[in-house]
């Protein structure tokens, strides 16, 4: 009998809809211990300063008030996924505005902001350099004084300043490649920042219990990251700290690393009871991170019959103050460069510089969204200058299974030709579009792919007494559908109900290792170790079955529903139930039934193949998958707006485990691909975020988002998954910004070079073409 | 902070002659925003919810309607009285954010903010509109194109309040149209055009424009509407009173554009708003 | 401090509260009704919608002390009895819900509308929930499921 059964490929609800529809699901904000206090933040107002003294006399004096703490309080080291440059509160230094440099525990959230401002701070402002041009300039005021003596996890640059990360890659001749080129278009383009903008603000509920553990809920994407960075920056032992993750509110990639857990866990162990700190929107805004703005100049080479021979981009990104996940970020702009196409020369070079501004971090896309907006608008203006249709150009260069992506790792499936055709046929794309007077409408293209395995997870899945299972893996769902596609998957293994599956809380005491809900990475990394349980679960089932039955393992099958029966003989009556081996095992013969897997990506890059420097490990990244968007817009040529009419999203997830939820994510990663892509943007002047709040940063709604972005699902199974999946988190997002752009270059002329394409400069653009 | 519910405008007024720290508090859109925000510290708030008074829509001999301070945006959009050239007003009341805060944002709410991005202050001028006031020296009336003195700046003095806004009567066959432009859907606008055109023989016989978002208050130039006065509304006399508009303006560079862009706009969106102001002219 | 009563899902409930607390904080804090959230306290992202006899509202716009007398729903408040309402329930079935942070506001707004509009249009569903900010979504979904309940309500 086949592993998958009747749960893949349904779209049940999921697992916590109906709490999440009766308003009864808990998120961090929702929850209330005994003897809680709430706390609050006192930030940075200067975007460059040193710290001189603290004196928190008159806050400890407000009626309420049970504890302050600074970076007097913290008890560990630095802290940072690839470099350790950060605390919990600043440390010495402020560095952006907004950093946040004291906390309040009060027994009211009023009284503990009221508290958290009548802290004062002495300070010696120091020249700040907000831009890239700034902290890259001669003499600029560093940043990180002590940058080399941070431990990181690559090389860094040597005398760096505020080069916090610079990495190249080089593949076949490099820029020699050009040599073999026709014509070649060079090109400037600038992404702006944009805010992750999740509905739920960050929050966390630090308690320590009379065992001198302290257990933490908080919205997190990451119930081990948020472990890791609380011990070692505040040099708590593992053991003694618990990560739980209640209901979460969205994440996008700003709650994988630090958000506010490490403060309330101080501000909880000084006052001796609980502290819940909740983020007001203007707070989230101006203290967390926000997707990497940089500059990026392409280059593309290409025959004249449409061959693309080489490519160069070079990328300068603004990490903002602190590392966080910025040379990652920028490791994978260049990882991106090239294009889902069989470009021989390649090129990639890439700058991560330190700013006094909010540190900038991880966003759904990581790098690809920069670098596809800028590859994939070129790419059609080298189908301009060809005069060849831009689909048909990407179908010729479509990069295919069993060819190198830069790094040289494999691609063992890819569905680009198939995602390209099934958008040129589903949008008409040859269908000329007219628009009514002073309006212009057009098509665009994009291409995208994306990686869905990446680093560790594990698995467990136990048999419950009364035949039904329980999977525990640590993998937080943060509104992406995950609980349940992971169910589904082991309910499929062992041919159960989805009901029969019940999902544990993500908890580090009780869960295997997960790195992280990101990355698009879940349904593949943790899908493998789910697999390799459910089968050892499985194994033991059958031995059970076998010594009830009276027969061989093999002579066995998985019946739906949770039991077991001999091979080819429905007749015969004989079988028994989960439920029945349960009983044997825990109370006769053999012992629990438990199965565990455990899994990582091995994909080592191949130094013949692409000369890599300063890149932090690629061997744990792996599995792309593919995908192309098509849309339709309509600009109006009295104001420069951008509408988008329609969407074609052609996406590969190898098998789409819960149809429904891969259509959502599809949906929903485009229209935050469309916020960045036209209206959204951070917007700093002399490091203060001009625009902290929804009233001021705007991203799409009900009005501004087209009625009909179609989901198309491609299944091109991944052979080296047993579900045959992959992932589809953050494609979906990648794809829309050039898509848009391509298209108001269709309809125009008009060749875009900044995003978001807001209204002003598109019509600026139009005007001064005339 | 005190909360007082009084149920008349007296009980109010005096409320607010006797604490000069107290805020009126009318639907809450703005004012309670800003509380939430700690942007203001009221010592104490004066809710107008009760005095049903100031809810009133009433029809005056003379032909003018007065709406009451406290009528409600999702009201006054739905307000069938506020035809003909007052349509102008009712499209701005209907375009105001979203419908939940229109359902509680007031009309002298927003007329007290003064915030020249709002929409109903151009709309207003626009109709010409009388601001209604009463304080500790009695009631007295000034029109809307001279309350609106700066930006978040009103002719209100200490221990006044608006208490309703008249609108007189307009020309016969006036229509009215509020063209609005904004990033996104319930933005404030990045420029808006509250426009009342009638047209007679072809001509324009009467033309009332202001404009939101381009400068300390609403923006009006008789001289433009002078210029289009007896004009077939051709290209050039659009042109050219756009021009006296734009120098009439002062916009400011924000997140919702910069002041080139929004000068910018102002023809073009003048331009569109004639168009769909003829189009429902009789 | 003030001492109103209100009415929050059919009872009465006495409180005593300051006069600048929220609908929002109070139904939160005071009364433990978690369901309406707060994410932005200013009123542009609806999170927090309840209804305010019978009108869709933020209720991180309106102050508690002020309501004294008049009559809340919340999210809680819809289904009868542990069982969704029909709007709630056909969120569920459309697949309309991610994360959920938004959708007790986009739920109750939806509800609101329905009563008034038995037979919307897709258009007409997105003006009404033009409030109602997701960030998972992309909202086609969101329509669908207004939409279906819609057509259950109906039949």
């Amino acid at each position: 009998m086949s592993d998958i059964e009747s749960a893949i490929g349904k779209s049940p609800p999921r697992l916590e809809a109906v709490e999440k529809a009766a308003g009864k699901a808990i998120y961090t904000g929702d929850m209330e211990l005994p003897g809680m206090l709430h706390g609050a933040l006192l930030t940075s107002p200067y975007p460059h300063a040193r710290i001189l003294s603290y004196d928190a006399s008159a806050a400890l004096a407000l009626a309420g008030v049970k504890a302050v703490v600074t970076a007097e309080d913290i008890t560990g080291g630095y802290i940072g996924l690839v470099c350790k440059d950060e605390s919990a509160l600043a440390r010495g230094k402020v560095r952006y505005i907004g950093e946040p440099v004291a906390a309040v525990a009060a027994l009211d959230e009023a009284t503990a902001r009221l508290a958290a401002r009548l802290i004062e701070v002495e300070y010696e402002e120091l020249p700040s350099a907000t831009t890239v041009e700034q902290a890259m300039a001669e003499g600029a005021p560093v940043l990180h004084e002590d940058f080399a003596d941070y431990a990181k996890i690559y090389q860094a640059p040597e005398d760096a300043g505020n080069l916090l990360a610079r990495a190249e890659a080089v593949m076949g001749r490099g820029v020699d490649g050009f040599d073999e080129a026709d014509i070649i278009v060079e090109g400037s383009y600038e992404v702006g920042a944009q805010y992750h903008a999740y509905m739920e603000p960050v929050s966390a509920l630090a308690s320590w219990g009379p065992d001198g553990r302290v257990t933490v809920w908080s919205s997190t994407q990451s119930i081990f990251r948020t472990q890791a960075n609380i011990h070692e920056g505040l040099g708590i032992p593992m053991g003694k700290i618990r990560c739980i993750a209640p209901r979460i509110g969205g994440g996008f990639g700003a709650k994988a690393e630090v958000s506010g857990q490490l403060i309330a866990v101080m501000l909880a162990r000084k006052a001796g009871a609980p502290v819940r700190l909740v983020l007001s929107r203007d707070e989230d805004m101006i203290t967390m991170r926000a997707r990497h703005p940089g500059t990026l100049r392409v280059k593309t080479g290409a025959k004249a019959d449409g061959t693309l021979v080489a490519r160069e981009m070079e990328v300068w990104l603004d990490a903002g103050a602190y590392a966080d996940d910025s040379p990652a970020v920028m490791n994978l702009v260049l990882y991106y460069a090239r294009g889902c196409y069989s470009i021989p020369h390649v090129r990639a070079l890439g700058h991560a510089v330190y700013t006094n501004k909010l540190r900038l971090g991880a966003f759904r896309g990581f790098g690809n969204p920069q670098a596809s907006f800028a590859a994939e608008s070129q790419l059609d203006e080298i189908a301009e200058k060809l005069d060849i249709d831009p689909i048909e150009l990407r179908i010729k260069n479509a990069i295919k299974a069993g060819e190198q992506w830069l790094g040289g790792q494999r691609i063992t499936s890819c569905a680009l030709v198939e995602s390209l055709e099934k958008v040129r046929d589903a949008s008409d794309w040859a269908r000329p579009r007219p628009a009514p007077p002073g309006r212009k409408r057009a098509l665009g293209v994009a291409a995208m792919t994306h990686t869905s395995a990446f680093l560790s997870s594990g698995a467990i899945v136990r048999l419950q007494g009364d035949g039904t299972v329980i999977l525990n893996v640590g993998a937080v769902d943060i509104g992406q559908g995950s609980d349940t596609a992971l169910s589904q998957m082991c309910a499929a293994a062992l041919g159960l109900d989805i009901e029969q599956v019940s999902f544990a809380t993500p908890d580090t005491d009780s869960a295997p290792y997960n790195y992280g809900t990101n990355a698009s990475r879940v349904t593949y990394t943790v899908g493998q170790a789910v697999h390799q349980a459910a089968m050892q679960v499985r194994t033991q089932l059958l031995e059970h079955g076998a010594a009830m039955l009276e027969c061989e393992p093999d002579e066995l099958e998985l019946r739906p529903g949770g039991r077991i029966g001999v091979n080819a003989e429905p007749a015969r009556n004989a079988e028994v139930s989960f439920a029945d081996i349960a009983g044997r095992s825990l109370w006769a013969v053999g012992g629990p039934i438990t199965g565990s897997g455990s899994f990582i990506p091995n994909d080592p890059p191949d130094p013949q193949h692409t000369k890599l420097t300063g890149f932090l490990g690629l061997d744990a990244l792996s599995v792309l998958t593919f995908g192309a968007q098509v849309v339709e817009i309509e600009i109006d040529e009295v104001t420069g707006a951008i509408e988008v009419l329609e969407a074609w999203c052609a996406h590969d997830v190898g098998r789409a485990i819960n149809p429904g939820a891969v259509e959502s994510q599809i949906q929903g990663g485009f229209v935050q691909g469309q916020g960045y892509a036209l209206c959204e943007e951070m917007l700093w002047e002399d490091g203060r975020l001009v625009n902290p709040s929804f009233m001021d940063y705007k991203f799409p709604g009900t009005l501004d988002t087209p009625d009909k972005i179609h989901a198309i699902i491609l299944e091109t199974p991944e052979v080296s998954h047993p579900f045959s999946v992959k992932g589809v988190g953050e494609p979906p997002l990648v794809g829309a910004a050039p898509a848009i752009n391509n298209a108001v270059s269709a309809a125009t002329g008009l060749r875009l070079k900044q995003i978001p394409l807001t209204p002003e400069r598109v019509l600026r653009a139009l005007l001064a073409k005339g | 902070m005190e909360l007082h519910q009084p149920e008349t405008i007296e009980q109010a007024l005096a409320l607010l002659a006797g604490d000069p720290g107290a805020m009126p508090l009318a639907g809450g859109a703005t004012l309670v925003a800003m509380l939430n925000a700690e942007l203001i510290e009221p010592s104490a708030l004066i809710s107008l919810a009760a005095i049903k008074e100031l809810r009133t829509i009433e029809m005056l001999a003379d032909g003018a309607l007065r709406l009451g301070a406290m009528v409600s945006h999702a009201d006054l959009a739905m307000e069938a009285r506020l035809s003909g050239g007052h349509n102008v007003l009712r499209q701005a009341a209907a375009q105001i954010a979203h419908p939940s805060v229109r359902n509680i944002g007031t009309l002298g709410g927003a007329v007290a903010h003064g915030d020249p991005s709002s929409d109903l202050p151009a709309a207003l001028v626009a109709v010409d509109a009388v601001i209604e006031m009463a304080g500790p020296a009695g009631k007295r009336s000034i029109a809307a194109g001279e309350f609106f003195e700066d930006y978040l700046t009103t002719a209100l003095t200490e221990g006044e309040m608006v208490t309703a806004v008249r609108l007189p009567r307009l020309p016969e066959n006036t229509a009215g149209h509020y063209e609005k432009f904004a990033r996104v859907h319930g933005d404030y606008a990045t420029l808006s055009v509250a426009l009342i055109l009638a047209m007679k023989g072809g001509e324009c016989s009467y033309v009332r424009v202001a404009l939101g978002s381009a400068g300390a208050t609403p923006v009006r130039a008789s001289e433009a509407e002078a210029r289009l006065l007896g004009s077939a509304l051709d290209g050039g006399t659009v042109q050219d009173a756009a021009q006296l508009l734009s120098e009439a303006s002062d916009p400011i560079d924000d997140v919702r554009g910069s002041a080139e862009y929004r000068l910018m706009l102002v023809p073009r969106l003048l331009q569109r708003a004639l168009n769909a102001a003829e189009a429902c002219a009789p | 401090m003030i001492n109103i009563t209100v009415r929050i899902n059919g009872e009465e409930r006495a409180l005593c509260v300051p006069a600048s607390r929220t609908l929002l904080d109070t139904l939160r804090n005071n009364l433990k009704l978690t369901g309406s959230k707060n994410a932005c306290n200013q009123g542009v992202c609806g999170a927090c919608t309840v209804l305010l006899d019978g009108m869709p509202v933020n209720a991180c716009l309106v102050l508690a002390a002020n309501v004294a007398g008049r009559e809340i729903v919340t999210i809680e408040g819809l289904g009868e009895g542990g069982t969704l309402s029909p709007m709630q329930q056909a969120f569920v079935d459309a697949g309309a819900i991610q994360c959920g942070f938004c959708m007790s506001g986009m739920i109750v707004s939806a509800t609101a509308f329905l009563a008034e509009n038995p037979q919307p249009s897709r258009q007409e569903i997105r003006a009404a929930l033009s409030g109602n900010l997701c960030r998972c979504s992309g909202y086609v979904r969101v329509i669908d499921a207004v939409i279906l309940a819609s057509e259950r309500m109906g039949a």
